[in-house]
Order: structure tokens, then C-alpha cells, then sequence
């Protein structure tokens, strides 16, 4: 192995071992007759004295020269360098093939770095990953089974009481908190970790030490913070930080250790901030959870993850956990009457991977991903195909010169090898290319897939992507490269040799008729697929989400510790309102206590008639002010709306939404009901009026579950909410700044507000459907374009080698429309091929791409026609050259050379 | 000046020969040939060419290693030098070598 890779390394230097060599023999052969003369030979003589010892100095250096020559090496070099030869006497050929596969090699590089990030890139730092899991768990409710069970502290603690099959388990959770003091605090990453979370990775901190299970106990864990390498790098310039405050969130944490560089747990990118899970929970601005979270299974916020003891399957793994979850079922009904039976609900679980994207339940980004790749590797496909068409038109135009070198002695299988090395080699220019197409495409879809930005990866120097780029570099350059290799192992000889490019028959290619077709095909599969997606986004944007976001600015404030009594706290919410809406361009403001896609809370609702409301699916509720309905547009479709008028000490009103009453009430007027909050036997709410259905997170776009009732502030009377949502008159984007600065001075002490648009929370919730357009229609159209200059390549190709014939045509007759249409009707009849092969496909596949698409079904026929009207059209377009160049074919040189 | 009787080396003997020369000290190609010539009396004649194939396959398999230097008579030569491999190497083939002429020699003993 050893002397092989120095055999490699000489064969890299051979040039200068042989000059060595060369400088090595002369100087023995000096040094000899120097010492010949002085043992007293004649000077004459020496020379040949001092060579008859030597021996013959061309046969040492031929041997020599066989100890770093590898003759394998040897042959490819020279193929390499007549595939570059031949590349560059074909610039068109090369420029079109190359950047044809640096678009294919491109977008393929770009989704595998999406996709490698999003399910199977190993953590930094973790310990034998492959024992590492994550635990999903799932019920049935209502006859529907569902993941996203297990997320409640208490389930945490019965999965460490109940399992036996894991030597650590770890309750882990991320959330964006403030973190610092005054102007330098920021919204951050804090991960909220157990204290065995440590274990489970090799990295020792880079200053101080992790928080210990003695700082991570119920109810609330000890006030320690550990920090991101980063974070103490960028934010505290590296300094010794130990035993320092650090204020996160409304929790005043003392530092006492740093993470190690480049340590980001299974957070992605890493958090800024570690601080133990309880002490979050335990720090709850939710009086009732704070209490509650580690014996009741009300507050679901969290994951799992788990490291398998050695010897126990993964099977037996998720045995044991199905097994706990059932026993912390039990559990659970002990407590709470309302939960379903085991029998019904079917408790059960499995370990999977720690990325969500590669579990059970894939999230609809990480889905739309795999189909973005696969959109990815068909633009690839036709790539290849283009390529190998373009290289099989090549091989016949040098058919002759393929025949000379056979006749020379060449072996076939060399032209065979030789062919898969010019495609090799168009294809590596291809991968450089296509490197830069993927570090500048991929950034733009890594930002619509992944949405934590900061998600940055240099494509050149990532091993992976490199490694990745080679191989899928190879896979096209084989897939190019094959159908001319096998092309130009056929063929007679002695016909090639006697024809002449006059004589050269018009050769009807059946693979290159397959290839255009499939080219074809495949095209008309991404733009149906872009169509499907581009008339979903439209349904998506259309859609009434039950309030105007646009024209609205969400202010949320931090208190960052300033304490204040309830009068205060009253006091400072009417200033801020009455603040905001004296603010120039400001229409009307509202006090909100939960933000749609950004946070929701629900609470224990009870009506007469219904067991369990909580069975029914989650109500959430908005405690807001009176001008709520126009400030976020909701409009109000029966009753009234809350009023000034509804203040403490007046009877407790609540507005619900429509499909709210249907469901607590069915068919009967929901005004005038009773509910009762939190408390079975507690005063009565009544209902006075009807709002619309809103959406407040991405699943409500889909399902009619959009349970919500809003509560006046004046009555609820408690610290709920922490955010203003203002509604302006211009645009208010422009006015972000202005209403921050307006607002600010409000605030009392270390406080501070934060003014955002309201439509960047909604556009996220877009962000899958939106994706999947976008990246649709670029691949479509990117595909048509390599489909079209695909056929006119060939048709342009075949008028050529028909010359002869459409002269005899023309001299028969056949006026300048027959000519026309015999030419463009061959390119149409392609087109109409390749859309029915591949009209069929989209539909074969219509039944997966289903679940991605807003209201839009995916077997469309309009959709399938526009495409293939397209389709046809740009078939004639791209024929149309050729054709009118079919016309000009000369009746007299056709009959001269008869 | 009687001549001493030129031998032929045995195949194999070469590496073993030169391995043996550069453990004492580095040499270049034509230094090489001096000592084998005077370490054996004349005996043992190589074809003095026939070193430089054997130097480079010696320094392709990590025995020896190559590098220019300055003779004392201030000309550019290579000096080769041995690796600890190579070491191990002649320790390995002398052993080998002894049992080979042990086994010779007691074929050869009168009976």
C-alpha cells in the first residue's frame, strides 16, 4: 500500500525524477573517470573505463524509469488529454454540455446540502450517534392516529421511571428569549436542557463545567447558565465569564461554564445560551404550569432523547417505550377523567432519528425538501439525456475519424472508455460549475427550507458536499457518456471508412429518438408539477385567514425583570395603548395576549351537555381590547363586539369563532350561551357574538378546526399578553422604526419593545407552499429550456444529414410548405410524445404530490392541457430554424452528386 | 598487482548489500559502489548502474530516503540515507541470510 502511494506520488514528479536521474548518472560517471585517471589510466581511456563499469546508462534508466511509471495511469492521461483536445475543437458542443450539467449538478448539490443538513448530518460532538434517538410518541384521538404525543415534562419523567433499555435520557427544548441586559440584549436561541443532556456528547466545556442533575430538579432547577462557544466569543469577546449574571428571559442566571467551539447540541444552528429545563418550567410565567408541569401532563413543550443501552435493539427499544407510555397513560387517566382509555387511544411509541425531518412524522418542510430533490435529480436526468444526445450527434459526425483510429489498431474498448472519459471530463467542468450554482442557489433555498438563518455552509470546503458533488459528477458523467459508448462500439467498419460526409445517410437513431422523448417526458412532468404548485401558492395567498396581517405592526415588550403591581401593570398597558394610537399613521390599536403562528394558549373550557370540551380539539383564546375586530380586521358575523363597556364588575362576555359554536353548540345559535373557564362550577361567560374562523397555525389551513373566543382584558384582569398589534394606514414597514422609537420611551427601566410586521409571521406559515413554487417553475422552465435546446440540437442535426434527400424532394416537387411541415411536424411529433409519457407520469405521481398542494387537485386538466399546448409550441419554435433552413436545400447539388 | 577473482552477487543480495553500506553512514550512488568494492576486496563487482534502479525501488518501499546534498568537494550529489524501516529491513535479511549460507554450508560439508 505504502509503496504503491509512493509510486503515485513519483509518478506525479516522474519530469523531475528522471532529471535527477539523469544529474545522478553523471555525476558517477564524472567521479569514475576522475578516479580511473588517478588509479592511472590514460585520460583517453577513462571514459570508457569508467562506462564499462557502469554498465549501459539507457537500459538503468529505462528500468529506473519502470519504478515510477504506472502504465494504467499512463493510458488515462492520454485519454484525458484527447477528450480535453477534442472538447476544446468543439466549443459550442462543450459549452452547451457543460453548463447544461453544471444546472443539473448544481441543483442537486444545493438540495443534498438541504437535505444532509435537514435528516442525516451527525451532531458535533455527540457519541455514537448511531445509539442516539429520539422518542415519538402517538395516540389515537377520534379515530385518527397522530404523532406529536410525549411533549409534556411529566411523560419525560415516567419515560426515565418506566423504560429500562436506555443508559441516559434527556428532556431537551429551544426557545427565543431575551438574553442580557439593557441596549445589548437580543432575542436568542436558549436550549433548556436536562442535565444529563451533557452526557450523551464527548465535548468537555471550554471554560468552567456543565450544570449537574443536583441544578436540574423539580420543581425548579438552579439559576446557572452555560453558554454557546459562539455566543461568548461573538457577545462577550471570550472573556473569563465565569461566576458573572446573565439575565435570560425574566430568569437571572449566574454563567458558570462554556461549551466547547463549535458544540451545538442537536440545535441547529446551536444556542447561544444552556440553562437547565426546570428552571425554565419551573420559571413559567404560567402561574399553573410553573406548579404543575412535572406531575400533570397539560403542557406539552419538549422532546425525548434517548441513548440505547448496549445489547437492546432498537425494536426492543421501542417495545419498552410503547410499554412506558401506556403505563404513564394510566397515569395520566388517573388524574385527569377526560383522557381517552388505553383501549381507545392506543398509546404507543418508537425511537427514530433525532432529526425530525428523518422521523416518522416529517414536518412539511423536510417533505417538500424530498420532493424538491427528486424534482432535483429529473433536471439531472434531462441533463444527461441532453448531453448524451449532443455526444451521440458528435460520435456520428466523427464517425470517419472513429473509423480511421479502429483501423489504426485501436481497440473498441478503448473508444468505449474513451467516449465515458470525454463525458467524465465534461462532466467534472460541469461539477466546478455547478459548485457555484449550488453555494449561490442553494443559499436561497436553504433559507426558504431551513428556517433558522445563520444556517450557512461553504460548499467548497465541506467535505461532504465535495464528496457528494464527486459522485453525483461520476453518476451523470457515466449516464451521459453511455448510450455514444455503446454507439460507438457498433457499427461496420468498412462502410464508415468508405462514406464520406456527402454520402452519409440519414441514420433515424432509435436511442436518440428515446432520449429526446424522455427529455420530453420529464419536462413536461416539472412544469405540470409547476403549474400544480404556482395555482396552489395562489390558493394559499387567496386564502382568508380571518384578518388582515399586511396592514398590521406587532409591538411585544419585555419587562426584563421590572416588577410591577397590577395597578402598574394596568397603568402602563392604557398608556402604551393610548401611546400607539396617537401615533401619526397609526389607524387603531389593541392589546393582544397571543399572536397567530407565533403563540397561542388555551385553558380548561366547560359547557353544559359535553363531557370533555378538551376531546372536542384545542380552543384557543385572545384576552384582548375593544379595538381588536378592526384593528386585525376580523369581522364580527353575528352579536357584537367587545366594547368598552365591558370592564370588571359587568356581567363576563366572550366573542367565539364560527366553527367554535358549531361545535360546542351544533345548530343552535351560540349567542347567549354559557361557558364556564377553568372551573366547572365557576361563573357563566355568556357568548355575544359570532366572529369569523382564523388561522393561527399552518395546520388550520387545512383543518376546519380553528377553535378561538376572545376575552376582554378589563375582565380577565390578569397580566396576560405582552404585545400591542397596531394597524396603520401606510405602509407599515416603513413605519417599523418609527413606531419603535414612539413607543420606547414608555417603558419603564431595563424594558424594551420590539416592533415587527405582522405579515412575516403569515408569509412563514406560506413559506412550504412557497417554496415549492418557486422551485417548480425555476426547474421547469429550466428543464424546457434544456428540452428545447435538446431538440433543436437534433433537429437542426438531422436537416443536416437530410440535405441530400429533401433536395431529390424539392427537385420531385415538393414546394417550401411540404418541406415545412415534414420538418416541424417530426419535432411536433416528438413533443406530442413526450407529453403523453409524460402527462402519464404526472399522473402516476399526482397521488404523493396530493398532501403538498393548497385546494388545488393535482390531476388538474387544465393544467395538464396548458402544459402540453406549451409543450408543442416550443416544439415548433425550436424546430423552426431548422425547417426554414430545410427549405433552402439546393434540388441542383442533390442531382449533381447522384 | 594479482586481481582478485570477480564474483557475481546473488539476486537479492543487492538490497541487503546496500542497506548494509548506509547504516554505517549516508552515502551517494558512487560512494555505494566504492565501499562495496573495497568492503569485499574486490571481490564483489556490480554493474555499477544497476545500483540506481535498485536505490529508487528501495526508496519507493520507505527503506532509504533521498536527498541532495554538497560532496566535500562541494559538487551537487544525492545522499541516500536509511529509514528505521530499512533498518529493520537489514536486520531482517542479514538473519535470513545467515540461516541461507548456514543451510548452504551444510549441504556442501563432506560426508
Amino acid at each position: 500500500m505504502r509503496e504503491f502511494l509512493s509510486r503515485l506520488v513519483d509518478w506525479f514528479r516522474r519530469d523531475r525524477l528522471e532529471r535527477e536521474l539523469a544529474e545522478e548518472m553523471r555525476f558517477h560517471r564524472e567521479l569514475a573517470e576522475r578516479d580511473a585517471v588517478a588509479q592511472g589510466v590514460a585520460t583517453d581511456d577513462a571514459p570508457s573505463v569508467a562506462r564499462r563499469r557502469f554498465g549501459n546508462p539507457t537500459a538503468v534508466a529505462e528500468e529506473a524509469r519502470d519504478r515510477w511509471s504506472l502504465p494504467r495511469l499512463d493510458q488515462l492521461q492520454q485519454d484525458v488529454r484527447y477528450a480535453i483536445r477534442g472538447l476544446r475543437r468543439a466549443p459550442g458542443f462543450t459549452a452547451t454540455a457543460v453548463i447544461t450539467l453544471a444546472l443539473g449538478i448544481g441543483a442537486n448539490v444545493a438540495m443534498f446540502g438541504v437535505v444532509d443538513r435537514l435528516m442525516f448530518r451527525p451532531y458535533a460532538y455527540l457519541r455514537d450517534p448511531g445509539t442516539v434517538h429520539r422518542v415519538y410518541l402517538r395516540a389515537t384521538y377520534r379515530g385518527k392516529e397522530d404523532w406529536g404525543y410525549g411533549g409534556e415534562f411529566a411523560r419525560y419523567l415516567d419515560m426515565r421511571k418506566f423504560t429500562t433499555s436506555f443508559s441516559h435520557l434527556a428532556g431537551f427544548a429551544l426557545q427565543t428569549l431575551a438574553v442580557g441586559t439593557g441596549d445589548a440584549s437580543r432575542e436568542r436561541r436558549v436550549a433548556t436542557v436536562s442535565a444529563s443532556f451533557f452526557e450523551f456528547f464527548d465535548g468537555r466545556p471550554a471554560l468552567g463545567r456543565y450544570f449537574v442533575a443536583s441544578e436540574d430538579a423539580t420543581p425548579r432547577g438552579a439559576e446557572v447558565s452555560v453558554l454557546g462557544y459562539e455566543f461568548w466569543k461573538n457577545e462577550l469577546g471570550g472573556r473569563d465569564v465565569i461566576g458573572q449574571p446573565l439575565q435570560v428571559g425574566h430568569i437571572a442566571t449566574t454563567i458558570i461554564g462554556v461549551a466547547p467551539e463549535g458544540f451545538g447540541g442537536v440545535f441547529e444552528p446551536g444556542a447561544a445560551v444552556f440553562i437547565p429545563i426546570t428552571l425554565y418550567a419551573g420559571s413559567n410565567p404560567g402561574q399553573e404550569d410553573r406548579a404543575t408541569y412535572y406531575t400533570r401532563y397539560n403542557w406539552g413543550w419538549m422532546s425525548t432523547m434517548v441513548r440505547r443501552k448496549p445489547g437492546v435493539s432498537v425494536a426492543q427499544a421501542s417495545a419498552d417505550v410503547t410499554e412506558a407510555f401506556r403505563r404513564s397513560w394510566q397515569v395520566e387517566r388517573d388524574i385527569d377523567e377526560g383522557t381517552d382509555a388505553i383501549a381507545l387511544a392506543k398509546p404507543n411509541g418508537v425511537v427514530g432519528p433525532m432529526k425530525t425531518a428523518a422521523g416518522p412524522d416529517r414536518p412539511l418542510e423536510a417533505r417538500t425538501a424530498l420532493w424538491v430533490t427528486g424534482v432535483a435529480a429529473i433536471v439531472l436526468l434531462i441533463a444527461c439525456a441532453n448531453v448524451a444526445n449532443l455526444s451521440v450527434a458528435r460520435a456520428m459526425r466523427r464517425q470517419r475519424e472513429t473509423a480511421v483510429r479502429l483501423a489504426l489498431g485501436v481497440s473498441r474498448g478503448r473508444l468505449i472508455r474513451q467516449m465515458l472519459i470525454d463525458s467524465l471530463v465534461l462532466a467534472l467542468i460541469g461539477a466546478a460549475g455547478g459548485l457555484v450554482v449550488a453555494q449561490w442557489g442553494g443559499a436561497a433555498i436553504r433559507r426558504m427550507l431551513i428556517a433558522s438563518q445563520g444556517a450557512s455552509l461553504d460548499t467548497f470546503t465541506d467535505w461532504r458536499t465535495l464528496g457528494a458533488v464527486t459522485v453525483i459528477a461520476t453518476v451523470a458523467g457515466v449516464l451521459a457518456g453511455l448510450a455514444p459508448a455503446l454507439l460507438s462500439g457498433r457499427g461496420d467498419l468498412a462502410s464508415a471508412l468508405k462514406a464520406g460526409p456527402r454520402e452519409g445517410m440519414y441514420h433515424r437513431s432509435r436511442l436518440r429518438v428515446f432520449l429526446l422523448v424522455a427529455q420530453g417526458a420529464l419536462s413536461v412532468v416539472l412544469l405540470i408539477g409547476a403549474a400544480l404548485f404556482v395555482r396552489s401558492l395562489g390558493h394559499v395567498k387567496e386564502f382568508r385567514m380571518g384578518y388582515d396581517a399586511e396592514p398590521v405592526l406587532l409591538v411585544s415588550f419585555n419587562l426584563r425583570g421590572t416588577k410591577l403591581d397590577s395597578a402598574q401593570g394596568a397603568t402602563l398597558r392604557r398608556d402604551l395603548l393610548a401611546k400607539a394610537q396617537s401615533i401619526p399613521g397609526a389607524v387603531s390599536a389593541a392589546w393582544v395576549s397571543s399572536v397567530p403562528f407565533w403563540s397561542t394558549s388555551s385553558q380548561g373550557l366547560y359547557v353544559q351537555g359535553i363531557d370533555s370540551v378538551r376531546r372536542l380539539g384545542r380552543f384557543t383564546y385572545q384576552v384582548t381590547t375593544p379595538d381588536y375586530f378592526s384593528t386585525f380586521g376580523t369581522r364580527v358575523l353575528s352579536g357584537r363586539a367587545l366594547t368598552a363597556a365591558d370592564r370588571e364588575g359587568t356581567p363576563r362576555v366572550t366573542v367565539v369563532s364560527e366553527s367554535m359554536g358549531r361545535a360546542l353548540w351544533g345548530a343552535q345559535n351560540p349567542i347567549g350561551q354559557c361557558m364556564r373557564i377553568n372551573d366547572p362550577k365557576g361563573p357563566c361567560t355568556t357568548v355575544i357574538g359570532v366572529a369569523e374562523d382564523i388561522v393561527q397555525q399552518q395546520q388550520q389551513l387545512t383543518d376546519p378546526k380553528r377553535y378561538q373566543y376572545y376575552l376582554p382584558l378589563e375582565q380577565v384582569g390578569s397580566s396576560a399578553g405582552s404585545n400591542v398589534m397596531v394597524r396603520m394606514a401606510g405602509d407599515p414597514l416603513a413605519q417599523v422604526e418609527a413606531v419603535r422609537k414612539a413607543l420606547q420611551p414608555v417603558m419603564p427601566g431595563q424594558a424594551y419593545v420590539k416592533v415587527r410586521p405582522m405579515i412575516e409571521a403569515v408569509a412563514a406559515s406560506q413559506r412550504s407552499w412557497r417554496l415549492g413554487a418557486n422551485v417548480f417553475v425555476a426547474f421547469g422552465l429550466l428543464a424546457l429550456v434544456v428540452a428545447a435546446v435538446g431538440l433543436y440540437g437534433v433537429m437542426a442535426y438531422n436537416v443536416t444529414q437530410r440535405m441530400h434527400e429533401l433536395g431529390v424532394r424539392v427537385a420531385l416537387g415538393a414546394r417550401d410548405a411540404d418541406i415545412l411541415r415534414l420538418v416541424a411536424g417530426q419535432g411536433a411529433r416528438f413533443a406530442v410524445a413526450g407529453v403523453v409519457v409524460g402527462s402519464g407520469l404526472a399522473w402516476v405521481a399526482s397521488r404523493w404530490v396530493q398532501p403538498l398542494l393548497f385546494q388545488q387537485s393535482a390531476t388538474d386538466p387544465s393544467v395538464y392541457g396548458a402544459v402540453a399546448v406549451l409543450m408543442v409550441v416550443v416544439a415548433l419554435a425550436a424546430s423552426a430554424l431548422p425547417a426554414k433552413r430545410a427549405t433552402s436545400a439546393d434540388p441542383n447539388a442533390a442531382l449533381r452528386s447522384e | 598487482m594479482p586481481t582478485p577473482a570477480k564474483r557475481d552477487l546473488l539476486p537479492g543480495l543487492l538490497d541487503l548489500l546496500i542497506l548494509k553500506s548506509l547504516s554505517a553512514q549516508a552515502m551517494h550512488g558512487y560512494g555505494i559502489a566504492q565501499y562495496l568494492q573495497s568492503a569485499s576486496r574486490d571481490v564483489i563487482q556490480v554493474q555499477e548502474g544497476s545500483l540506481y534502479p535498485a536505490l529508487q525501488r528501495m526508496r519507493q518501499k520507505g527503506w532509504i530516503k533521498a536527498e541532495w546534498g554538497t560532496t566535500r568537494n562541494n559538487q551537487r550529489a544525492r545522499f541516500y540515507t536509511i529509514t528505521t524501516t530499512g533498518r529493520r529491513q537489514l536486520g531482517e535479511e542479514q538473519s535470513g541470510f545467515a540461516e541461507l549460507i548456514a543451510a548452504v554450508q551444510r549441504v556442501l560439508r563432506p560426508s
